[in-house]
């Protein structure tokens, strides 16, 4: 295959085939590392001493950390010659992040790790995006983006197991060593992605001659709507799991961990298994078709935990939370890349995408918390039904349908 | 109502994490600050600007095993389940510590639940450090515990059954 045209079909030569899966392991080897930065901070914080007050600043400190990057840190990686440097970088600050939290958890340096994490995060994520639109080109990126979604569903539900366990069987601390351990080889699958940055046709699909002006991009009515769209998404998604795994530890006390482990990896499993067809029916039906089957899902999900009490038809119901992922998993980078790849200004406008979902997904834990203390857990979900069914609307009455002309799958 | 409106978390106390120590044997608290843990000696004493002025800092030391720091230690209950750990503790008006806050359940910290447990259900081993604290509750009773809330309104907290000669000194 000549080297200047994007490859349609990645089972073609032998390097594009290297390179596609070290894409792989990389999104499975970062939703790795990636499931031990979660709310599991807070945990591990409690058990070295630390107090609620602290803890609560600690996280914040994080939160604005990566609110205030994503715009900055999508246009460092537009930047950026090396899309894989601009990884492998963001991959070592996540070890050091672990390492930090492992060493030393006092509130200096957790507040640094904090800040080396969340802002590495907002720099990776558009990376592994732009990798990926230089491998497959913007004609079946979608079907490109359903692999990573999978591998990285994959990597988050192994992650999630493996830490558990190693929580469980050997200290929380020892979780953060697990986490830097694994950087390595998330760098070692970097290692043939290096490729792409030579690679003179790829180059061309994220930095043309002629970047569009960046305020004329974000002016653009399909990202602002799709924005919207995000950030009622993660408004409504972000408080459900919580929630729901709030009312199974009311129900089973202690013993409710290892169903709200099911619900977490169940999901993930749904993820794996769906996200390469919903790659491919937006490439095939068009993004629109594919948005709306996740949109879709998320108030549906909601409103059954409205009915739903039953511990086992909880984790059944939180499985529909795969459905709603792999769509959503995709249409970001897919959406974004179909408005913006071509400016010069991808990485910007994921940034700016990912801003938006990080304002949704903050507000949306709270938010659920505060319904359900004030009108009880059906009332709750019930509103974040709404909220879903809001953002469906949006979709479904707003967004255009955004497939490029020449899009076609084989 | 009674003094449980006065109660505050102790976290807006200015004790500062790990800093708690819990009396045993009768000795009084003191916060281990710059002295290091308990029961490890004298320390250096700060030394006073106006040393001639100023009298020097009272230090008493904890023999090992007569006290421990009590945030992040894991708790049992009464038949020996794990049942999270010490987040936090409350104090009443008088600086007396009322109730531990215990974090229980969830998975890798989603879905864990809070709830007030009255100091007098807790029971305490200083004599091992690694040995949990455990709960004067089976799970039952921890299960059907109302959660605990910090804020403005009452706050709920886990008491021991009531008897004759603890009903007669609540009333007041």
């Amino acid at each position: 295959m000549p080297r200047g045209e994007p490859m349609k079909d990645e089972s073609g030569g032998g390097e594009q085939r290297s390179v596609g899966r070290g894409l792989d392991w990389l999104n499975l080897f970062v939703a790795n590392i990636q499931t031990g930065f979660g709310p599991f901070i807070a945990v591990y914080l409690t058990t070295q001493g630390w107090t609620q007050t602290a803890i609560g600043l600690a996280l914040s400190v994080g939160t604005v950390a990566a609110m205030a990057s994503q715009v900055p840190a999508g246009a460092l990686v537009d930047a950026a010659r090396r899309k894989s440097l601009a990884a492998g970088l963001s991959i070592l600050a996540f070890t050091l992040s672990a390492l930090i939290f492992a060493l030393w958890p006092v509130p200096l340096f957790v507040y640094l790790a904090e800040v080396l994490h969340g802002f590495s995060s907002c720099t990776l994520g558009p990376a592994i995006a732009a990798m990926s639109l230089a491998l497959a080109g913007r004609a079946s990126l979608g079907l490109r983006l359903g692999r990573n979604a999978r591998y990285a569903s994959i990597g988050s539900g192994i992650g999630a197991a493996l830490m558990g366990a190693c929580g469980y069987y050997v200290s929380n601390q020892a979780i953060f060593y697990l986490t830097a351990v694994l950087t390595v080889p998330a760098l070692l699958a970097l290692l043939p992605l290096s490729h792409l940055d030579d690679w003179r046709g790829r180059e061309e699909i994220a930095r043309p001659p002629q970047p569009t002006p960046v305020l004329t991009l974000l002016r653009d009515r399909r990202l602002l709507i799709f924005a919207g769209c995000a950030m009622l998404f993660t408004l409504a998604n972000a408080g459900i799991l919580p929630l729901a795994s709030t009312y199974l530890t009311k129900r089973l006390g202690a013993g409710a961990s290892l169903m709200i482990a099911a619900c977490i990896v169940l999901p993930q499993i749904v993820v794996a298994v769906l996200s390469p067809q919903i790659g491919r029916l937006a490439e095939m039906r068009g993004r629109r078709r594919a948005m709306l089957l996740g949109f879709l899902a998320l108030p549906l999900k909601a409103l059954l935990f409205v009915v739903v009490t039953n511990p086992f038809a909880m984790v059944l119901v939180q499985g529909l939370d795969g459905l709603a992922a792999a769509s959503f998993g995709v249409m970001v980078p897919l959406i974004t890349s179909d408005v913006a790849g071509r400016s010069g200004h991808f990485n910007l406008s994921l940034g700016m995408i990912g801003l938006a979902i990080g304002i949704g997904g903050t507000l949306g834990t709270p938010l659920a918390g505060w319904l359900a203390d004030g009108y009880g857990g059906a009332a709750a979900f019930g509103g974040l039904a709404s909220i879903g069914a809001l953002a469906f609307l949006l979709v479904w009455g707003a967004m255009p349908e955004t497939r490029p002309a020449e899009a076609s799958v084989p | 109502m009674g003094s449980q409106r006065f109660i505050v978390g102790a976290a807006r106390l200015a004790i500062s994490a790990s800093a708690l120590l819990m009396i045993v044997h009768g000795a009084a608290a003191q916060l281990s600050g710059t002295t290091g843990a308990p029961g490890g000696g004298v320390g250096e004493v700060p030394a006073a600007p106006h040393s001639d002025t100023t009298p020097p800092v009272n230090v008493e030391e904890f023999e090992p095993g007569t006290a421990t720091a009590i945030l992040g230690k894991r708790v049992r209950d009464a038949a020996g389940k794990d049942m999270g750990m010490v987040v936090d503790v409350l104090v009443d008006r008088e600086g007396k510590v009322r109730a531990a806050v215990i974090d229980f359940g969830g998975f890798l910290g989603v879905g864990s639940r809070k709830i007030a447990i009255d100091w007098d259900l807790v029971q305490f081993n200083p004599d091992n450090r690694d040995a949990p604290i455990v709960l004067a509750l089976n799970r039952a009773q921890v299960q059907a515990a109302p959660e605990y809330k910090p804020g403005a309104q009452a706050m709920k907290i886990v008491a021991p059954p009531p008897t004759p000669e603890r009903s007669a000194t609540a009333g007041e």
